[in-house]
């Protein structure tokens, strides 16, 4: 997993490439501490460049959803394409995050 | 000595040893890029030093095979043998593969082994995997603390048990009420056991010996179980609480035995498959066991530690390859493939329904994070189900008892695949922490209405294919995981089932699996191939199939994850 974090026009973004799985959980968690950091309100998790997640990853995102609801944050996904996609759509992720295609 | 850098509260810790410097550079930026605080040493001695020294300091060892002054077996051979280090995971880094040297690492404790040259990816996977491991361990060392604080509470307390499953959730359980005290599960788990099955069940030692050979064990178990002069007796353990120490008093109603004769390990029985489990459990687990009378009640005593009581003789250190985790983690393997159904369970099913069920359960590691099962509803319709926790191992592991429990105890709405997954959900919500979840199919088969009903949580599509035409129906398994939200509904969804077709379902892993040009299956991949595998008409259940699927590009394609799947044959003519 690469990821990196930006921050314009009052809008923060993580943005993944490449694999989101089992091997990355553990290198996951100051990434989100990092994106959750200094009080930011709303967070765009960018899944563009994120060829692969397997269902560990999906756990992650839940470890992201429920440490930005404890922050005050709202995380939007947005991009998913592929793979990727098509995992988010068969966990009916929708009901639980806010999707932009 | 090198210098221990401080990490953060949860942080992690690898110990990397090799004495090759380009390789522990290599190992240290990997390691370091994944989040990971890392120390090296470049032979086994200079690691030896830095363990002794500090021996809460490490998570994980990454360990060279082949180096000067204390090779990989040696440190690994002292680490095992330290209290303070025996569970410290270790992944064995080696350049020779042959059998006889990965079996002397397995047997010695090694966690993993790598082959060299290193893959970095699976290194990364295997490190993060034993991680979670030791971290598991910990918690679960913090629970059995507090879980022993309320059962330090009971003075005296009677616990009845019919079957050995039973028996053995109660020696769990009940291995809470002496912590500290070694092997307590595995004494009570083999006494519990005998206790029924020669007890109650009155089977001696040579029938034990014919029956093992025979393969029929557990089938002759389950069979008397439900015979008429067998089914109403219990066995009990009561648990008595003194100053220095607790008994456990077992009784059975069985006949007695001669227990003289499995106080020891007999030389004429040095090489039976059976028969030494009393003298194991006496010489290991149990500070004093005595039978009385007959041999039907036995009272096995363990020693508290307090200022004043001195335990006549200290136990022998244990002595099962690989130490006590590794005896755990099979007793712990037993016991998973014990929730699946058994031959024996599904010949019933067959002989009823007239249909043909089969599965293939194969873990990733030691212990997996799939099920699958059964439940009999009447001559016309059975439950089916199949179920992919979200991650490997030992967490994954724990969570499939969880299911297993529930399933076995939520009775109502069985026959309603919508409504008992929705019900499902809410109790798995309750118990899964944040981030664990569960994928799985629910579904009932009705041979009256030729249907296939179920509710899905996010599963591969159930495919079900008309054996004469070929042709693949393929089901929706489109859902919210078990586990996320309690509030979840799930809805009916069918596929037509009429004689002469097959049911398969399988865990994501078969479709993930990845051929020789490193593409996966994918599940439209698994629907395509599903009618060529069966084309002979001899492949219809599930071991072939798969089988047959996983080699269909000529090589075996690569499984990353435990796989599971299961088979539902309805003959022509069923």
């Amino acid at each position: 997993m690469k990821y990196q974090i930006t921050d314009s026009n009052g809008r923060r973004t993580l943005a993944f490439r490449g694999q989101l799985t089992f091997a990355d959980r553990t290198a996951l968690d100051p990434v989100i501490s990092q994106a959750l950091a200094g009080g930011v309100r709303e967070l765009d998790v960018d899944l563009e460049a994120l060829d692969y997640m397997d269902s560990a990853g999906l756990g992650m995102l839940l470890t992201l959803r429920d440490r930005a609801g404890k922050s005050g944050a709202q995380v939007r996904l947005a991009k998913p394409r592929g793979d990727v996609k098509e995992l988010l759509s068969l966990a009916c992720f929708d009901t639980l995050f806010a999707i932009e295609s | 000595m090198n210098q221990i850098p401080a990490v953060l509260d949860g942080g992690t810790r690898i110990l990397i040893v090799d004495d090759e410097r380009m390789n522990r550079t290599l190992l240290e930026v990997a390691l370091s890029r994944s989040g990971y605080a890392t120390v090296t040493a470049e032979d086994g001695l200079t690691a030896w030093e830095l363990l002794d020294a500090t021996p809460d300091a490490f998570d994980v060892i990454l360990l060279d095979r082949r180096m000067p002054r204390m090779n990989g077996m040696e440190l690994l051979t002292r680490i095992r043998a330290d209290d303070r280090l025996k569970y410290l995971p270790v992944v064995m880094q080696t350049a020779s593969t042959s059998t006889e040297d990965v079996v002397e690492g397995i047997k010695a404790g090694v966690f993993y082994y790598l082959a060299k040259p290193l893959n970095l990816q699976l290194m990364l996977s295997v490190v993060a995997q034993a991680v979670d491991e030791r971290q598991l361990l910990r918690r679960l060392q913090d629970d059995l603390a507090k879980h022993s604080i309320a059962l330090t509470l009971l003075d005296t307390g009677v616990f009845h048990f019919r079957t050995p499953e039973e028996g053995n959730m109660l020696a769990v359980a009940l291995a809470h009420i002496c912590p500290g005290s070694r092997n307590l599960m595995v004494g009570l788990s083999e006494i519990f056991t005998n206790a029924v099955e020669h007890g109650n069940l009155s089977i001696k030692f040579q029938e034990k010996s014919r029956l093992l050979e025979e393969q029929r064990w557990s089938d002759e178990i389950a069979r008397r179980l439900t015979l008429p002069e067998y089914a109403g007796r219990r066995a009990s353990v009561t648990v008595e609480r003194q100053a220095d120490r607790v008994n456990f008093i077992v009784c059975d109603q069985g006949e007695g035995f001669e227990w003289r004769d499995y106080m020891d390990i007999q030389p004429a029985r040095a090489f039976s498959a059976h028969g030494r489990g009393i003298a194991m459990a006496r010489r290991m687990c149990f500070d004093r066991m005595e039978y009385r009378g007959r041999g039907n009640e036995v009272v096995c005593t363990v020693y508290t530690p307090t200022a004043t009581a001195t335990p006549p003789t200290e136990p022998p250190a244990p002595t099962f390859d690989g130490g006590e985790f590794t005896c755990d983690m099979a007793l712990a393997r037993t016991m998973q493939a014990g929730l699946l159904p058994s031959d024996r369970t599904l010949a019933e099913l067959e002989h009823g329904t007239r249909l043909r069920i089969s599965g293939v359960f194969h873990p990733s590691t030691d212990v997996g994070g799939d099920i699958w099962g059964v439940i009999p509803l009447d001559r016309h319709r059975v439950a089916i189900y199949l179920a992919d926790f979200s991650g490997h191992g030992v967490t994954a592991a724990l969570n499939t008892f969880r299911l297993d429990t529930l399933i076995r105890h939520m009775r109502a709405d069985q026959d309603k695949p919508a409504d008992y997954m929705t019900r499902l959900n809410r109790e798995m919500s309750r118990l899964l922490p944040v981030g664990h979840f569960c994928a799985m199919l629910y579904g009932v088969v009705d041979t009256r209405i030729s249907q296939f009903t179920y509710a899905a949580a996010a599963a591969s599509r159930p495919l079900v294919m008309n054996l004469s035409s070929r042709e693949v129906s393929q089901g929706d398994g489109k859902g919210l995981p078990l586990g996320i939200s309690p509030s979840a509904v799930y809805e009916p969804r069918s596929l037509s089932f009429p004689p002469g077709s097959l049911l398969f379902l399988y865990s994501d892993a078969l479709a993930e699996a990845r051929r020789a040009d490193d593409k996966a299956i994918g599940c439209p991949g698994v629907a395509r191939l599903l009618p060529r595998m069966v084309e002979d008409g001899s492949a219809t259940d599930a071991v072939s199939l798969v089988e047959a699927i996983l080699h269909s590009s000529g090589d075996t394609a690569r499984v990353n994850d435990d796989l599971t799947a299961v088979c539902c044959l309805r003959a022509a003519d069923g």
